[in-house]
């Protein structure tokens, strides 16, 4: 089979043991890799051949960006072949009318938002991993991150989608209309599909204006039940582009892992970080009286706010940080939403229920309170395997479903499905709805060669 | 003890600056403006040197527009005890600010000046040099740590290869460098509170400091733009380029 790739393909393709290894694995650490190739395609015909080879030959084919998956998304554990799209990584055009970028889909997230800024504007969709992970990753997870609150989710900025479905059809979905009412929109099926229904090649993104001037607070709030109640009363204040919460343990897992100093001269439980747009002197007023409202109300103890954009960028840190210094305790991960409206009252029903039966673990609060999206990170002991511990979290992880289903919340809210969550799916979409999946699903790749396993079982 | 430290107010320090297009200067418009960060190291140190209970009161000293007073804000947040802005609308240069201050050591009589080492806009590392001439004061510049002794300050120097540790006859003017300390966040309570501490306002006359430019600004630029750098395909293109474009081998 690979001597047929080679000699029907014109990409480069790699066998070597250290890329196998590399590129069959994304940041989900549960899996072993066992890739039959990796492939690199660097135009779009190449990625149409390929497709349809795959077709002919019934090979299965696992969609590979940055990486930098949560599910095992990207994870090829059944001799798939790899399909890298980092060597189509280039912004094709920019659009200083519609302010549009076109974008191969191994673009860097972080790439996008440089070139937006250089033409002063703002790629808004920003996360931890935006210097590893790449737009056409992004675009088939749906990704969120921290600024969602304000500016939405990668699906809001797609405007044009160029996709190779499994069978091979080239599709030019939505063209950068604004307007197009003229039937299903595919473009939108596309986004958050994990690479189950076809692979996306170029994509038109739409640029934000950019914001002159942003203040960051954090807060230190002593219960987490009141972070709701302090969302609200600042967002009456100022417009807030994020509204992040992380606990104590979170932030000594910072402060350990980069250095740095407290940035309170006394601990509170629970954190919130909050960033809003400071137009003119009225805005840093109305955040002080917000912040007097909360102060008056019990809601917080303490807070501190940034003076520059360092210190902007340095308590943001403190935020973004979490997840990479958590990282060698083999955390699992719980990435869930409820509305926001509902999110004190969850918090309160997880809690006692992973405080009750797995008292001995530790448990890592952090997220994106502002969008009723929580990680709740479990990390490992170290006197445990990471088997043991990992069906020990499957088990706690059913207990969390039960109660998110109980709260109608979603049991992946921007990690996506892939391997880890398959099996979960039921706990938030229907049976009815989970095979009307499958059916749009064979539509689309009619012999199951696009990522198969992920998403659908 | 009295410490008398100054606030310049300068566009932020992550911002990059873009030059208006008829080359009369920096565009100012809908740019972020902090607290000059050697100025901030400053506040920070005073701060510190009153929570040690060496300093009684420190003062913070603004020079420029009616916005600085969001800077002098910022520093009586972070623990100065009270403000004095010099208001002018006109472009002040390193020797009419030393004039400025050395009017208010007149008045005020500290017997510890501290200054930013130099502000980011100009990066002159003038002000507080001439300061101390003007005033005919001891001067410790470029600190990385500051000692208070009874008449004395043991101040070390950053200086070039290595560091040098004098004593300085108080009154006397010190600049920060970047590693005296790490400026802390202004904390909420400490903005409203800061809302009730007394900030005076005076013009350059009220001082009788001449504040006129004497340097006028002909010109400015952007610095040259770097080319796109290249890919070469063999490393005998490589050392072809280095011996006969960059001619940096031989």
């Amino acid at each position: 089979m690979l001597d047929l790739l080679r000699t029907e393909l014109s990409c480069g393709i790699a066998t070597d043991a250290e890329t196998l290894q590399k590129y069959g694995l994304d940041w989900t650490r549960f899996y072993a890799p066992n890739a039959l190739a990796v492939i690199f395609p660097t135009t779009v015909d190449e990625v149409v051949a390929l497709v349809k080879f795959a077709n002919l030959h019934r090979l299965a084919l696992v969609p590979s960006g940055g990486r930098t998956g949560l599910s095992g998304g990207a994870v090829a554990m059944n001799g798939e072949l790899v399909v890298s799209f980092e060597k189509m990584n280039r912004i094709l055009d920019f659009d200083p009318i519609d302010h549009y970028a076109v974008v191969q889909p191994g673009v860097i997230t972080a790439n996008l938002q440089a070139f937006a800024a250089e033409h002063d504007c703002l790629y808004p969709v920003d996360f931890a991993s935006a210097g590893s992970s790449q737009i056409g990753g992004n675009i088939a997870t749906n990704a969120g991150g921290i600024k969602v609150l304000r500016y939405g989710l990668t699906r809001d900025w797609v405007v044009g989608l160029k996709v190779v479905t499994g069978t091979g059809e080239l599709l030019d979905l939505n063209k950068g209309l604004v307007k197009n009412a003229t039937g299903y929109d595919f473009r939108h099926l596309f986004i958050g599909s994990e690479g189950t229904l076809g692979f996306i090649v170029e994509a038109t993104i739409r640029l934000a204006p950019r914001p002159r001037n942003l203040n960051v607070i954090l807060l230190a709030v002593p219960e987490m039940a009141k972070i709701i109640a302090v969302l609200e009363t600042f967002r009456r204040h100022v417009s807030l582009t994020a509204y992040e919460f992380f606990s104590e343990q979170a932030l000594q897992h910072v402060i350990n892992h980069t250095g740095g100093k407290h940035p309170f001269a006394e601990q509170s439980s629970f954190y919130a970080l909050l960033e809003y747009e400071v137009v003119s002197a009225e805005d840093v007023d109305a955040s002080l009286a917000a912040f007097e409202s909360c102060l008056d109300a019990g809601l917080t103890t303490d807070g501190v706010i940034s003076a520059s954009e360092t210190q902007r960028r340095d308590l943001w840190r403190l935020r973004e940080n979490i997840s990479e210094s958590i990282t060698p305790f083999t955390p699992y991960k719980n990435d869930v939403a409820v509305r926001v409206s509902r999110v004190p009252e969850f918090l309160a029903a997880v809690d006692a229920e992973v405080g009750q039966r797995y008292p001995n673990f530790e448990i890592v609060w952090f997220g994106h309170i502002g969008d009723g999206n929580l990680h709740l990170n479990i990390l490992k002991p170290a006197d445990w395997t990471v088997a043991a511990f990992k069906a020990e979290c499957e088990l706690v992880s059913g207990h969390i479903m039960r109660i998110v289903a109980e709260f109608d919340g979603s049991i992946s809210a921007e990690h996506g499905v892939g391997l880890l969550k398959r099996d979960q799916l039921t706990f938030s979409r229907s049976m009815v709805e989970i095979d009307l999946m499958r059916s749009v699903k064979a539509v689309f790749d009619p012999n199951n060669i696009m990522n198969p396993g992920k998403l659908l079982s | 003890m009295k410490v008398l430290v100054t606030a310049k107010r300068v566009v932020d320090y992550n911002v990059s600056i873009r030059v208006l297009s008829d080359n009369s200067g920096v565009d100012l418009n809908n740019v972020k403006m902090s607290v000059n960060p050697f100025d901030e190291i400053a506040i920070e140190e005073a701060v510190r040197l009153k929570e040690a209970g060496k300093v009684e009161e420190v003062i913070v000293l603004s020079i420029g527009t009616s916005a600085s007073q969001e800077q002098i804000r910022t520093c009586l947040a972070l623990g100065a005890d009270r403000g004095i802005l010099i208001e002018t609308d006109v472009e002040v240069q390193p020797l009419a600010i030393a004039k400025c201050i050395k009017a208010i050591i007149d008045k005020e009589q500290p017997s510890l000046i501290i200054t930013g080492k130099q502000a980011i806009d100009g990066d002159n590392s003038q002000t507080g040099q001439m300061v101390a001439a003007l005033a005919g004061l001891a001067q410790a510049t470029f600190a990385s740590k500051i000692e208070l002794n009874e008449d004395t300050a043991t101040v070390t120097r950053e200086i070039d290869g290595g560091l040098e540790v004098i004593t300085v006859k108080l009154p006397a003017v010190v600049t920060t460098d970047l590693r005296l300390n790490e400026p802390r966040y202004a904390s909420l309570p400490n903005i409203m509170k800061a809302k009730k501490k007394p900030v005076e306002v005076l013009t350059p006359e009220d001082l009788g400091v001449d504040v006129t430019p004497r340097v006028k600004t002909l010109k400015v630029t952007p610095p040259a733009e770097r080319k796109a750098g290249i890919i070469v395909e063999t490393v005998e293109a490589l050392v072809d380029k280095l011996k006969n474009e960059a001619k940096v081998i031989s």
